[in-house]
């Protein structure tokens, strides 16, 4: 049988995915943490509250909820980015981003549908929530699914260089 | 496999480094404004409830003919009021933000501008936010306000609001305003300990409540 080269489309996406989701995830929850526009930076509590502030501004969910979400989300990001990054049980991680940025899509869709004028909060800086983000959600939503299907598919054909050993008998 | 390791880490650290850069260069939103109290300026006392000396200054950019604005000042403005700034806790200035999309929005700020001149500016901004939905189809501010100040009352405003001295007012707060980089409303400038934070849109008390017991805590 003819042997594919390690570097093809599918392997690509997932490579380009891994890296790109990676490095959006971790600055995401930093700059909510560190809050790395403002000088001097507040405490991380604060930066916590604020980022709640920004969350409730989509009037979707209950101020408890808001809490909840505003206090785990920067930590969720981090956590998801770094285990793309090193690409440890993918098939899972990627599940679990493309569930995310889903649900980042369908809020940023709704918000803008609705002529919400608010600020996207997804890097802690002023940016408007425009038709820009809408498509960089769903730019991003396309890459993460992609790469979610390819590590299915690389899973259950591996490229020799990655797959175990076979045994001679 | 450890060539791939380097290669995997080598294009991380290049992204990450340019997303860094790019958000590091963006302006900070702090340096907006010359201080005075609590870094704030260019304060009309007619429109500006509590103590100047209060750990927090709140500014609220809102335009009358606003929904989100609406709701902020019938579920947050006398929450906040009776908690905070009769506590002397925070510094409340009510900003005119009149957005140009809306036909009454600036003369609904002049009619307002006008009441806190006289010290009315509680009644006048009740009635106008109360009754939104009906003077913005007709167009009749000066009928809203009325029904809710004296007649003595509204001549004095009338004559204020045709005296044309009240535009400049409302201007230098669209000035303020976009110079935190304001372009939509509500929109809430909070400062504390020499720190500004941007706040946009909508937000509920219960959440509001949160993040000021956190500046107030904050040592």
């Amino acid at each position: 049988m003819m042997q594919s080269a390690p570097f093809n489309f599918r392997r690509a996406i997932i490579w380009i995915g891994r890296l790109v989701l990676a490095g959006i995830f971790i600055y995401a929850g930093y700059a909510k943490l560190f809050l790395p526009i403002m000088h001097p930076r507040p405490p991380i509590a604060i930066a916590l509250s604020l980022f709640a502030l920004q969350v409730d501004s989509y009037q979707l969910l209950p101020p408890w909820a808001v809490q909840y979400v505003a206090h785990t989300l920067p930590f969720a990001e981090i956590a998801l980015g770094l285990l793309l990054l090193i690409g440890w049980q993918l098939r899972i991680w990627a599940t679990l981003t493309s569930l995310l940025i889903l649900g980042f899509f369908i809020v940023v869709v709704r918000t803008y549908s609705l002529g919400l004028q608010i600020n996207c909060g997804c890097f802690a800086n002023p940016e408007p929530l425009t038709r820009i983000t809408v498509l960089r959600d769903g730019a991003l939503l396309l890459l993460t699914v992609l790469m979610t299907v390819f590590a299915y598919q690389e899973a259950r054909a591996p490229h020799p260089w990655s797959a175990p050993d076979k045994v001679s008998t | 496999m450890n060539r791939r390791a380097i290669l995997t880490g080598v294009t991380f650290l290049a992204f990450l480094g340019f997303a860094v850069g790019l958000n590091v260069h963006s302006a900070p939103v702090s340096a907006a404004a010359p201080q005075t109290a609590n870094g704030v300026t260019d304060i009309d006392p007619h429109k500006a409830f509590g103590s100047k000396n209060a750990p927090i200054t709140l500014e609220i950019f809102s335009d009358f003919q606003c929904p989100s604005c609406k709701t902020l000042f019938m579920t947050v403005n006398q929450r906040l009021i009776d908690n905070y700034v009769n506590a002397g806790k925070v510094y409340l200035i009510h900003r005119d933000f009149p957005l140009p999309m809306h036909a009454y929005s600036k003369v609904a700020a002049r009619y307002a501008r006008a009441a806190a001149q006289l010290g009315k500016v509680e009644p006048a901004e009740q009635a106008l936010f109360t009754n939104q939905e009906k003077w913005e189809q007709s167009g009749d501010v000066d009928g809203t306000v009325a029904n809710a100040l004296s007649a003595a009352d509204m001549v004095k405003i009338r004559a204020l609001v045709k005296g044309g001295t009240l535009e400049a007012l409302i201007d230098k707060d669209t000035a303020l305003g976009q110079g935190y980089r304001v372009n939509q409303t509500p929109t809430t400038i909070i400062h504390s300990k020499g720190q500004t934070y941007p706040v946009v849109g909508m937000v509920s008390y219960d959440v509001l409540k949160s993040f000021l017991d956190q500046l107030l805590a904050q040592k």
